[in-house]
């Protein structure tokens, strides 16, 4: 079986074209199947670093490999049908006037016959739970949420294995937050994408992801679980992220036994069960 | 002293079939600091657009009731006298950058409401030090982060001197340690000035330990309005409405209904260490004893 | 470096010490001295000398590189409509044909002092813009006392610009993201794709005039009315003297103008009848 990872990056230096080094060695594997957060300070490489993934930008040095083809030699249309990423703000990538037709803008730009064009349209639309009725609707009018699903859908359509998505959850609140992420993790557990969100939040990196890397002044600074990412207050100050409040509180609260690796308030509620002194 | 009072109103937008804000009643008093949760969509950005006159003022549709701000109704304030009073800084850190660098951009208010050159030297240099923003006085827009922006727009509305401050999600598009330093200017605010603070916010671990009273907007109704720890102890309902409480608090809530502890909810990290500390301390005498 | 309108200007250049009104003036009184100047070597050395203050002002001629095809272009145009698109005159001096069409040499010699006037003009209006920041323009407006709506438009207009072509790039961006490709495909696939671009554009711009609007107001300005009718403090406006310096050269761009009006239509020099250029052909 083979065991190259999919996506393989090796030594990636990023220059913009005025000469400022937004990537500097990036050494990196990520395989199927994950579910990852990228975290970091603006700035700091991590859409630099999605934008090398999928081949929008070509790197400066070192190699981008996804699937054992070099992102150097591979065009971009053979590049987005193996890693899709989802812009932060949906109205950047809405060009159609109504919703099926802007799913169905990735594969026929594919050049997918439309049958085919039909098929993966409405699988996308299903599994992003657009319902029926909004298919003729203008995107423009749609709220927030529901124009993020149609950006996430139109990905969706080109049927990539990996998909990165540049901060779901900013501007929304805790209820939307957690519907977009439930359905992220779904496409990853259900559907067996590979997911990667760059974001802030805190909360839901501690909540759904199983990795996290950690990036500053274009290079990784951390690369681990979240406990041991978090475990890390020099790594977290340099991404500009703070801890959870209910690690502090567990590190505060270290003394009582409780262990450094809480992220969640229910770890924190059975790690109080646990070292709660009782009688014998 | 009563300085907003919100009677009976409601506001349906243009084309919209249900209104965003239904017959809410609600005073708000001087010196105040408020946080106002809930959902998108709830109203809270309608309620707080009331507040300064931007809705009726620049939006279509159907009021009903009364918005009293200083004891005048909303719509008889002249245009632009209504502004002077009360501020309002917005989310997106961008879209609210109107001049072409940090110092117009903190001036061009102080401008508009026609103070002197003297007096605007001297609020520039109270807000500079309040914001710290001094060494970005001459930066444009495109080269500053979306924290530093938004410190700006923080300081050039503090430099109008408004009675009222009003921030709807200001922090919502930043990252966390942005987030606290905008914080910190309004610590710093609160404790200079007292003035009346009302924030819009999702984010409410910094939120809470400043407020007063907390409010929450539910499908443009008034749901809950308390001090934040008698808000908290409605823990079911915020939860059902999905409304994300701080750690401490929720982690402190599951510890009183599992008979741990009792008394009132810690909104700081700091003080729900020192009750945990409390907690064990007791329990360890109980087990020896 | 100072980043200025078209480029960058080092902090050691002198064009820094200068009044931004003394600059406006400069682009506004001397592109109209070509408008009086119909011989063309006048023109050239008005055009020379404009291209030796640029690089007196140490703004970097490599740059100059960018306009060289427009110039070759725009020169080409102006030739092929005087002389293949010019009209049969049977009194002009026909030089050559080409493809049966007769090439006068009067037309020629139109064709010359058009393009050789239309040089100092751009070159006026690029000097101005490699050499002052957004601010400068507006510093430079309101010390005219031009309207502040009028200065705060044009302010806006040039803030508006940097935001559209961010969105721009990220737009194009995303339609790559998704598959878009032109490598290949003709220019007329290419046109038509770009109206594309005008979508999201657009909504963009829809959704950041509302909130900027609400921010306009918030900050207290009003656009009618009783507040509107303040007055300004201009505070921008302190950070500039207007020196003995910029006197001076206002003064003497002033008196170089009335110069060459009196040399041109009291003495008559400068025009096209007195001009060297019908040297090249008797």
């Amino acid at each position: 079986m083979d065991t190259t990872p999919f996506i393989q990056v090796k030594n990636l230096v990023y220059c913009y074209p005025d000469g400022t080094k937004a990537l500097d060695g990036i050494d990196l594997n990520i395989g199927l199947g994950e579910m990852l957060a990228l975290i970091g300070q603006n700035g700091s490489g991590k859409t630099t670093l999605s934008k090398c993934l999928n081949g929008l930008f070509k790197p400066t040095n070192g190699d981008v490999l996804v699937e054992g083809l070099n992102s150097r030699n591979t065009s971009i249309v053979q590049m987005v049908k193996r890693v899709g990423y989802v812009f932060q703000n949906p109205d950047h990538q809405l060009f159609n006037s109504n919703c099926w037709d802007e799913i169905a803008y990735g594969p026929r730009n594919i050049q997918l016959s439309e049958v085919e064009v039909k098929e993966r349209v409405e699988e996308a639309a299903e599994v992003v739970g657009l319902p029926k009725e909004y298919y003729s609707e203008h995107p423009f009018f749609l709220s927030k949420g529901l124009r993020q699903r149609v950006a996430i859908a139109s990905i969706l359509a080109l049927r990539p294995r990996v998909i990165i998505v540049d901060e779901p959850t900013t501007g929304q609140d805790s209820y939307q937050s957690l519907e977009i992420m439930n359905f992220l993790r779904e496409l990853n557990e259900k559907h067996g994408h590979t997911i990667a969100i760059i974001t802030h939040d805190m909360p839901i990196v501690a909540r759904f992801a199983r990795r996290v890397i950690a990036m500053g002044l274009g290079r990784i600074l951390a690369d681990g679980t979240p406990q041991m990412v978090f475990s890390q207050p020099d790594v977290l100050a340099k991404t500009y992220l703070e801890t959870p409040q209910i690690t502090q509180l567990a590190h505060r609260a270290q003394k009582w036994g409780f262990s450094q690796g809480v992220l969640t308030v229910d770890e924190m509620v059975s790690e109080f069960k646990q070292v709660f002194p009782t009688h014998a | 002293m009563a300085i907003i009072q919100f009677k009976d109103f409601s506001w349906t937008y243009l084309n919209q079939p249900k209104p965003a804000i239904n017959k809410i009643n609600l005073t708000i008093q001087e010196g105040q600091f408020i946080g106002i949760i809930g959902p998108n969509g709830a109203g809270k950005t309608t309620l707080a657009y009331s507040i300064n006159g931007l809705i009726p003022g620049q939006y279509h549709g159907v009021k009903e009731g009364e918005v009293v701000v200083f004891d005048k109704e909303v719509e008889d304030y002249p245009r632009g006298d209504l502004q002077q009073k009360i501020g309002m800084v917005f989310s997106d850190p961008e879209a609210q950058f109107t001049a072409m660098t940090v110092e117009d951009e903190l001036v061009f208010g102080m401008e508009n409401i026609g103070l002197s050159i003297p007096e605007i030297r001297e609020r520039l240099e109270w807000v500079l030090e309040l914001t710290d923003l001094g060494p970005l006085l001459n930066k444009p827009p495109y080269e500053l982060s979306g924290g530093q922006k938004q410190r700006v727009a923080l300081g050039a509305v503090l430099a109008m001197t408004p009675e009222v401050m009003v921030l709807d999600e200001p922090t919502s598009m930043l990252d966390p340690i942005s987030r606290t330093r905008v914080f910190k200017v309004l610590e710093k605010t609160k404790q200079e000035k007292n003035n009346t603070v009302i924030v819009i916010e999702h984010s409410l671990e910094k939120l809470v330990p400043m407020a007063d009273r907390l409010i929450m907007l539910y499908d443009g109704q008034v749901l809950l309005d308390d001090e934040p720890r008698a808000f908290f102890n409605n823990m079911p309902l915020l939860m059902e409405k999905g409304i994300q409480s701080p750690g401490v608090i929720a982690f402190f809530h599951q510890l009183i209904q599992g008979g741990y502890e009792h008394g009132l909810l810690p909104l700081t990290v700091d003080e729900a260490a020192e009750r945990l500390d409390l907690i064990f301390k007791r329990a360890l005498e109980t087990v020896k004893s | 470096m100072n980043k200025t309108l078209l480029g960058y200007v080092p902090k050691e250049s002198p064009i820094n010490a200068i009044h931004p009104f003394v600059k406006l003036f400069f682009l506004l009184i001397v592109s109209l001295f070509p408008l009086f100047i119909q011989a063309p070597e006048w023109n050239g050395i008005l055009f020379v000398a404009i291209l030796l203050l640029m690089a007196y002002s140490r703004i970097n001629m490599g740059i100059m590189r960018i306009y060289v095809p427009v110039a070759i272009s725009m020169g080409t145009i102006i030739l092929i409509s005087y002389t293949i698109l010019g009209g049969i005159h049977p009194d002009y001096a026909i030089l050559f044909n080409v493809l049966g069409r007769p090439i006068y040499w009067e037309r020629v010699r139109d064709a010359l002092v058009v393009y050789i006037r239309i040089l100092p003009m751009i070159a006026t209006m690029v000097f101005f813009l490699s050499t002052s920041r957004e601010r400068d323009v507006i510093v430079a407006m309101r010390s005219i006392k031009a309207p502040f709506v009028v200065t705060y438009v044009f302010a806006m207009a040039l803030r508006s610009a940097g935001m559209v072509l961010e969105d721009f790039h990220i737009v194009r961006q995303a339609e790559q993201a998704r598959g878009f490709d032109t490598t290949g495909k003709s220019l007329v696939y290419k046109i038509r794709k770009y109206v594309m671009y005008m979508i999201p554009l657009f909504a963009l711009s829809l959704r950041r005039s509302e909130e900027f609007t609400n921010a306009l107001i918030a900050r207290g300005y009003a656009f009618t009315g009783e507040a509107a009718k303040v007055k300004r403090a201009d505070y921008v406006l302190t950070h500039y003297q207007f020196r003995n310096l910029d006197k001076l050269l206002t003064t003497a761009i002033l008196l170089l103008f009335v110069t060459l009006l009196v040399f041109r239509y009291i003495l008559g020099f400068m025009g096209l009848e007195s001009s060297l250029i019908h040297l090249l052909y008797q």
